[in-house]
């Protein structure tokens, strides 16, 4: 297990004043951050930009040294002894860099592989293993500068596991993708996790990505965790207003009906026709389902659809980076 | 240990070799540009009365041998400033992160780079020195074990030289200036065309910065003087001090690198 505890980063940046002066500025990027990644769990961290995300995964990857705090992999103390630590981890980021355009994708894995120091046969097994993972086998030999956007971030994750560590950290693996490749790779990350038993920590501007692939998410903003839960949970806490739909038969109750009977349990609710579904939509802090079902009932009025919408985790991000 | 430090090297070598020397037409561009600089030397010198010259080795008869002497010398220089620069590049393409984020000992991999470059780009240059040296062979007057030894110093100098600048480009932003800095000049003041021996003070004074003078003087005494080992006793020891101090400054360089960049989180030292 990862285990974060009150991890904290400030960087001193200087501000030109004139030609010859300039001003120290603290920048605090990061501060008490607690977190816990366990193996074969999908973490997600979330924040608008500038949040902290990439320092943090700087840190836990050892690349960046914190200001404070402690970072522990399976017990091993990553400031203390980041050489050891860098055998366990790995990371993979989204775009199109940080790989040879110039060598073969089998090359581009042969070289982490070896200044990884694997052995040459265990290395040859696990590169044919994890082009076949990634499904780019038939372009094996073929350099990568004349792969697509999406066969380069495969390499990426295929690079990412040429170690075989036991924490993943993705930094928007999905990048720039187009939609089936990024659900193919999503597909790629879940496997990671749940059959190779990885720990992956993944950061994502794609909402959907989040709550399909993580156990739990963390939300940063300003270098702080402002809420952490279930994506579920999350996307809950989020919730301002509940939203419910209700469609009834043609003419079987008046818009007055309905405004009447919620009002009765919430006086701001908000009910709206929308002509083009013929459907009511009532909005209201609290939940009128129930409200409603007994209203339609009373009246007998016959329900074609009642139901909730689902809470977003992409609206509850927002509120919660405008609360903060 | 050992094991892991040499394949991180070797695989360093094969990932350049295969980066950036991809093309065939790289090696003959290699070759031209320091063939040509050493023609324009060679005939720029026709003109005057050389063996009225001060220096002892050098005389109408072996200026050529003297000139070419000293453009293999300044090909394995430059090999290492040009593959410095270019490794310079992994810092902005991000795989530099890639290798800090691996455990892999980083003096194998800037060594791995410059041995790679150096053979890769003055194999063709030292053909072409080599058939020439056959061709003019009653010009020399060399004492061999003599040659061996310098000739194995002047190339353990300009690895060095060569991983001095990958660790000093591999941390800084704003390097390409090192290139313009080291590259000229280093052809001008190391004694490549023109000795050294006759040069102002001031000049003479620039001249010691650059490894290849030590080098270049030894190598011409023992190739075209037949100077021995007790005759180039100073330059040898000079050499050996200068790879020692640049040995230490390129640690030192690759661990304060390495500390500032994860103290910033850039790969910037200057």
């Amino acid at each position: 297990m990862i285990k974060v505890e009150n991890l904290a980063k400030t960087y001193e940046t200087k501000v030109r004043k004139g030609f010859f002066k300039s001003n120290k500025v603290q920048l605090e990027a990061v501060k008490n951050i607690c977190m816990e990644i366990d193996k074969g769990k999908i973490i997600g961290l979330l924040g608008i930009n500038g949040a902290g995300k990439t320092t943090t995964i700087k840190m836990l990857s050892t690349l960046l040294l914190p200001t404070a705090g402690s970072i522990t992999v399976d017990g091993i103390d990553a400031i203390k002894n980041p050489m050891t630590v860098k055998k366990r981890i790995n990371m993979v980021a989204g775009g199109e860099r940080m790989i040879y355009w110039r060598l073969t994708g089998r090359e581009n894995l042969w070289y982490y592989g070896q200044i990884y120091g694997i052995d040459d046969k265990i290395l040859s097994k696990r590169i044919d293993e994890l082009l076949n993972l990634v499904g780019i086998t038939h372009k094996q030999d073929t350099p990568v500068e004349n792969y697509s956007k999406g066969m380069k971030q495969r390499l990426q994750i295929a690079r990412g596991l040429i170690n075989n560590p036991d924490y993943i950290f993705m930094d928007e693996p999905t990048l720039g993708l187009d939609a089936l490749i990024a659900k193919e790779l999503r597909q790629h990350v879940k496997k990671i996790a749940c059959e190779d038993g990885k720990g992956i920590l993944l950061t994502s501007h794609y909402m959907a990505e989040i709550e399909e692939l993580c156990d739990y998410v963390y939300i940063l903003n300003k270098g702080e965790i402002i809420e952490k839960g279930t994506p579920k949970n999350l996307a809950m806490l989020g919730l301002k207003n509940k939203t419910v739909y209700l469609k009834v038969e043609k003419n079987s109750v008046a818009y007055e009906g309905i405004y009447n009977a919620c009002r009765l349990t919430d006086n701001s609710v908000v009910v709206e026709h929308d002509n083009k579904e013929d459907q009511f939509i009532i909005t209201s802090a609290l939940d009128l389902k129930l409200t409603l079902s007994k209203f339609c009932m009373n009246n007998k009025v016959p329900i074609i659809k009642l139901y909730e919408e689902e809470p977003k985790l992409e609206d509850a991000i927002i509120r919660f980076a405008k609360e903060a | 240990m050992m094991i892991k430090f040499i394949k991180a090297m070797k695989a360093e070598m094969l990932k350049q070799h295969k980066v950036y020397f991809h093309n065939k037409i790289i090696y003959v561009s290699l070759f031209i540009w320091p063939l040509l600089s050493f023609i324009s030397s060679y005939f720029s010198f026709k003109p005057f009365n050389i063996n009225s010259s001060t220096v002892s080795y050098l005389n109408e008869k072996n200026l050529l041998i003297f000139i070419l002497l000293g453009y293999i010398c300044m090909s394995f220089f430059r090999s290492l400033v040009q593959s410095a620069w270019n490794f310079s590049f992994e810092r902005l393409s991000g795989t530099l992160e890639y290798i800090y984020l691996s455990p892999v000992n980083r003096f194998a991999v800037i060594l791995g780079n410059a041995l790679s470059s150096l053979f890769e780009s003055v194999w063709v240059m030292v053909v072409f020195s080599i058939g020439i040296f056959i061709m003019k062979h009653e010009y020399f007057n060399i004492n061999i074990p003599a040659a061996i030894i310098t000739f194995l110093l002047m190339i353990i100098m300009a690895i060095m030289w060569g991983m001095l600048l990958n660790a000093l480009f591999l941390f800084s932003r704003d390097s390409s200036f090192l290139f313009t800095v080291l590259e000229e000049p280093m052809e001008i003041f190391s004694g490549v065309k023109v000795p050294t021996t006759i040069f102002p003070f001031w000049a003479k004074i620039i001249s010691f910065i650059f490894p290849l003078t030590y080098a270049l003087d030894a190598i011409r005494k023992v190739f075209l003087n037949g100077a021995n080992l007790a005759e180039v006793k100073s330059s040898i020891l000079c050499s050996i001090f200068i790879i020692l101090l640049m040995f230490v400054i390129i640690n030192l360089c690759l661990i304060l690198g390495e500390k500032h960049a994860k103290k910033t989180g850039n790969m910037t030292l200057f």
